[in-house]
């Protein structure tokens, strides 16, 4: 559905895209995952047809997007982080409008506003303006016109940024139930377990490179293994710690104050030796595959 | 790669949908139809306080002003230019100031470029919605003035026309401005050192003979004098030959302004 080689975006002297590579398969929910600054927003503007590609192949549904943006925009749909909806007419009239942008009809523009308002929950807030909408709600509304085109692929950038534990939810349902419908979604996510939720495959970014790539689950057998080791110091101990766990060869990161221990072939780390902490093992994550190849956290600025 | 042969697609044909026009215009009719009464109250009122204002008050100390061959009443001589004026306004205000909250407050021009519209059809359906603001002050105020009295000619009917012509000129200049202004105080001062000299310089008020001969010729290069200067013959029945040398003022800078604009957008928008 999606291939991109070598794909490369440069603003003036900066290098935002630095030659990614990646594939979308069709059907699948494709998420790129990394921090802020990661190149994932700009990776997207280029897929969408908004932002021209300064270097690189960009082939989607078959079409050449470098050459075609707008033969691209035909086929896709676009959730931007900021919702751009529009606060001079009602819920219902921001559906049917985006119709009219891809040449619906008055009629056909109509019914697919129902359908999609249907499909989100927002049946009864049609008549109502944008402003009165409350966050999750303008997220999945939205999301609603995105799919008014009846587009192949959607494009979400960061779907849930800045919304609420109950509304992130919530659009995590909308979302699952829409990846069942068949239609291929790439997101953008700087939530690890949005990506582990919703994502078939991802491929993970830092600083406009791709670090890695495969499902999630595949992502953390290879980087991270099956589980981690918390090593918390107790007061005072921390070089100490620090030393003991350096000199047993282990590998680890330090995240706030607390060390993540990752272990070997499979195994997790036998920390049975180290004094001066508490040990606790988790399941590891995508934040743990993030740490691996990065050394950093996820949401460190 | 496929690539050198969609190039040459793009190339080959202009790459242009009357539809995506079409969009954006039906986006400006339906939020005006939901606000319309309060849209209509303005469009009528303002110009009409301003025509009885000028008209009949400062009229009756005026007297009579030369036009032509003879004097008309000064109530006959400002209200064409008043009529004109306010399709500037609206049409300046709509792609100014309207143009600048759905592109940099509220973000509606990222959500519009995101659907297939192209950027040069987005500009056109924003000018034209410009222009379709602009005539219905026409119509409005020329109804209004015609009830009055103040038209002395079957080819008023013309003005209709100039005030749409007057709206695709300032629509377009009104675009220019939003795409390049950084925050609203820029644009404050686009209506102010703008739209303000042109609507009291512009022959609309006084004849342009009457400035001091160093200021005329850059009175008759100002937009606004033409679409008053034919709506005036219009309304007058003084209708010449030398009326079509502001007629194609006004498509000209009709012509270049739209292009530019949609230049100075995408240069802000599409990076």
């Amino acid at each position: 559905m999606v291939r991109a080689a070598g794909l490369v975006k440069k603003f003036g002297g900066i290098t935002a895209v630095d030659g990614i590579s990646f594939e979308v398969r069709r059907g699948e929910t494709f998420g790129m995952l990394g921090p802020n600054g990661a190149g994932k927003t700009s990776t997207l503007r280029m897929m969408s047809g908004l932002s021209p590609v300064t270097a690189g192949e960009l082939e989607i549904d078959g079409i050449d997007a470098t050459a075609n943006p707008r033969s691209v925009r035909d086929v896709i749909g676009v959730v931007s982080q900021h919702d751009g909806l529009d606060p001079d007419i009602s819920v219902r009239d921001n559906l049917t409008v985006y119709g009219f942008y891809f040449g619906l009809n008055r009629e056909t523009a109509g019914r697919r506003a129902d359908e999609v308002l249907e499909f989100f929950d927002l049946k009864t807030r049609g008549g109502d303006s944008v402003d009165d909408l409350s966050g999750g709600m303008r997220r999945r509304l939205s999301i609603a016109r995105a799919f008014v085109s009846r587009p192949r692929l959607v494009i979400l950038d960061e779907p849930t940024t800045g919304l609420d534990p109950a509304s992130r939810n919530r659009v995590w349902e909308q979302l699952a139930v829409l990846k069942k419908s068949g239609v291929t979604v790439v997101m953008s996510t700087h939530y690890m377990e949005e990506a582990a939720i919703l994502c078939d495959r991802l491929i993970i970014m830092d600083e406009g490179r791709v670090l890695g790539a495969g499902s999630p689950d595949e992502l953390i057998r290879a980087r991270a293994g099956a589980e981690v080791a918390q090593v918390r110091p107790d007061d005072g101990q921390r070089d100490n710690v620090q030393r003991q766990l350096i000199e047993a060869g282990h590998d680890m990161s330090e995240i706030g104050a607390i060390f993540v221990v990752r272990g070997s072939n499979g195994q997790r780390a036998d920390l049975s030796n180290i004094s001066g902490a508490r040990v606790s093992y988790r399941a590891a994550n995508l934040e743990d595959v993030f740490l691996t190849l990065t050394g950093r956290g996820l949401r460190d600025e | 790669m496929n690539e050198s042969l969609a190039v040459r697609r793009e190339a080959g044909r202009i790459d242009f949908r009357f539809r995506g026009v079409a969009g954006v215009w039906l986006r400006h009719y339906t939020a005006f139809k939901g606000g319309w009464m309060i849209e209509m109250t303005g469009i009528l009122l303002e110009p009409v306080f301003i025509l009885a204002a000028v008209a009949f008050g400062i009229g009756k100390l005026v007297g009579e002003v030369e036009l032509g061959d003879g004097g008309v009443k000064y109530a006959v001589f400002v209200a064409p230019g008043i009529i004109v004026g306010n399709a500037m306004w609206h049409a300046l205000f709509e792609c100014s100031w309207g143009a600048f909250r759905r592109l940099q407050t509220n973000r509606i021009y990222d959500s519009i470029l995101a659907a297939p519209v192209s950027m040069r059809e987005l500009a056109l359906g924003e000018i034209t919605w410009g222009a379709t603001r602009a005539l219905m002050t026409t119509a409005a105020v020329l109804a209004f003035a015609t009830a009055a009295g103040l038209v002395e000619s079957p080819w008023a009917i013309g003005i209709l026309a100039i005030g749409v012509l007057t709206g695709f000129m300032f629509g377009g200049f009104g675009l220019i401005a939003a795409a390049i202004a950084p925050t609203t105080h820029m644009l404050t001062l686009v209506f102010t050192m703008v739209g303000t000299p042109l609507f009291f310089f512009s022959g609309t008020f006084f004849p342009i003979g009457t400035l001091p001969g160093w200021a005329q010729p850059f009175a008759w290069a100002l937009p606004l004098t033409h679409p008053v200067r034919i709506a005036r013959a219009l309304a007058t029945g003084d209708l010449h030959l030398g009326l079509l040398w502001s007629l194609l003022y006004l498509v000209v800078a009709s012509l270049v302004f739209y292009p530019i604009a949609t230049h100075l957008l995408r240069r802000r928008l599409l990076v």
